[in-house]
């Protein structure tokens, strides 16, 4: 177990219940995950008529409320300050952040090229709605939904934790995302939906 | 920041690391990994006592972890839910590698918690030795409780016997540790 460890204690409570293995294992650990991943690619069913008739911008409409999800949850989890524990892998990551710029959502948020195309493509938005189809037209406000949650979860973060630059990050990509959906909207008539 | 506050943060950024693992992220899903694995290891190794089969069961528990990740509550605890995997990961292992050894099924619970406290300090190899001396059904209630944590209820339940089988066990690892360190464990 422990070989070397000649510490003594008082109460088998103070035994540290992990142990290092001698080797990493996810090395294959990883290769079986994708030997699984990659046998039910090969045997999953074809995809049916009806999902290879859907636009590809439905489906990247779909992808950005899929990376708004995400970066909700990152945001949330790292509010406000590090763990403690040193060997986290957070702690990893973190530091990997460290020298990013600061104060990114506030660069990107008042450039007036950004506030325009925003401004302009918000005014047009309730007749874009109101053209497309009823599923497409409730994926959309319910992308946008996530993106406005998102966004107000973010600024709270950073309220507690302002110079978090991951956190500015996953802002300004909350930005690009509402940018991407609206661009999306603007772009579609209501025969083709988005 | 408090050990509660680090706590949730600890808690919030697995479940995102949990979210992104089901969504086939296997990035993430080793970040999950590198965090659990001392304690998975730690565990599978104290039951099996084979280095090698620990190595297996550990790899057993993330892979079946990995598969089964889109049934996880977030609500509930990582760690419970990885540790109960490689409890029935090791066992079943342990029952592959050598024949069934005694059961304790039919004897009572004898008390309550115990502290495992030693009158006198012991080396840490000492007591591991000790431990991994012991009979498998106490050192494996020893392990979940003593080492690990769990009450008596969530041993019982994580090994698939009775909770009073699960306390006598503990009780007979008490007595044994007792005679085997030479020092009061109370």
């Amino acid at each position: 177990m422990s070989g070397a460890d000649e510490r003594k204690v008082g109460s088998l409570r103070e035994l540290s219940p992990a142990i290092e293995p001698a080797r990493d294992l996810w090395p294959q650990i990883e290769a079986r995950i994708n030997a699984e991943r990659s046998t039910s690619a090969a045997a999953a069913p074809p995809r049916s008529a009806r999902a290879r008739a859907v636009p590809p911008r439905w489906l990247a409409a779909a992808a950005v409320v899929a990376s708004v999800a995400v970066g909700v949850w990152i945001g949330r989890s790292l509010l406000p300050a590090a763990h403690p524990g040193a060997q986290s892998p957070l702690s990893a990551s973190r530091a990997s952040f460290a020298d990013a710029p600061t104060a990114l959502d506030v660069a990107y948020v008042s450039d007036p090229r950004y506030q325009r195309d925003r401004a302009a493509l918000m005014k047009t938005l309730q007749a874009r709605l109101a053209a497309l189809p009823p599923p497409a037209r409730a994926k959309v406000m319910a992308s946008l939904e996530a993106i406005t949650r998102a966004k107000q979860d973010l600024q709270n973060a950073l309220g507690k934790d302002p110079g978090n630059a991951l956190l500015q990050e996953l802002l300004v990509n909350t930005y690009q995302d509402e940018m991407r959906v609206l661009t999306d909207v603007q772009a579609s008539d209501a025969g083709r939906g988005i | 920041m408090t050990q509660a506050q680090a706590d949730d943060t600890r808690v919030d950024w697995e479940a995102a690391l949990v979210q992104r693992a089901c969504s086939g992220d296997s990035r993430a899903f080793e970040r999950l990994y590198r965090e659990h694995a001392g304690r998975v290891y730690g565990l599978c190794l104290r039951m099996t006592r084979d280095v090698q089969l620990a190595e297996d069961c550990t790899q057993e528990t993330f892979i079946n972890a990995w598969r089964a990740l889109p049934r996880f509550e977030t609500r509930s605890s990582l760690s419970t839910w990885l540790h109960r995997i490689a409890v029935n990961v090791s066992l079943a292992k342990r029952r592959k590698a050598s024949p069934v050894g005694p059961s304790l099924d039919d004897e009572e619970g004898t008390g309550g918690a115990i502290e495992w406290t030693l009158e006198t300090p012991v080396e840490v190899r000492e007591i591991e030795a000790a431990i991994g001396a012991l009979p498998d059904g106490a050192r494996d209630a020893l392990v979940l409780h003593a080492l690990y944590g769990y009450s008596h209820g969530e041993a019982a339940q994580m090994l698939g016997v009775a909770e009073g089988t699960c306390k006598a066990q503990l009780h007979r690892a008490r007595k044994l540790l007792r005679e085997r360190l030479n020092v009061e464990v109370g």
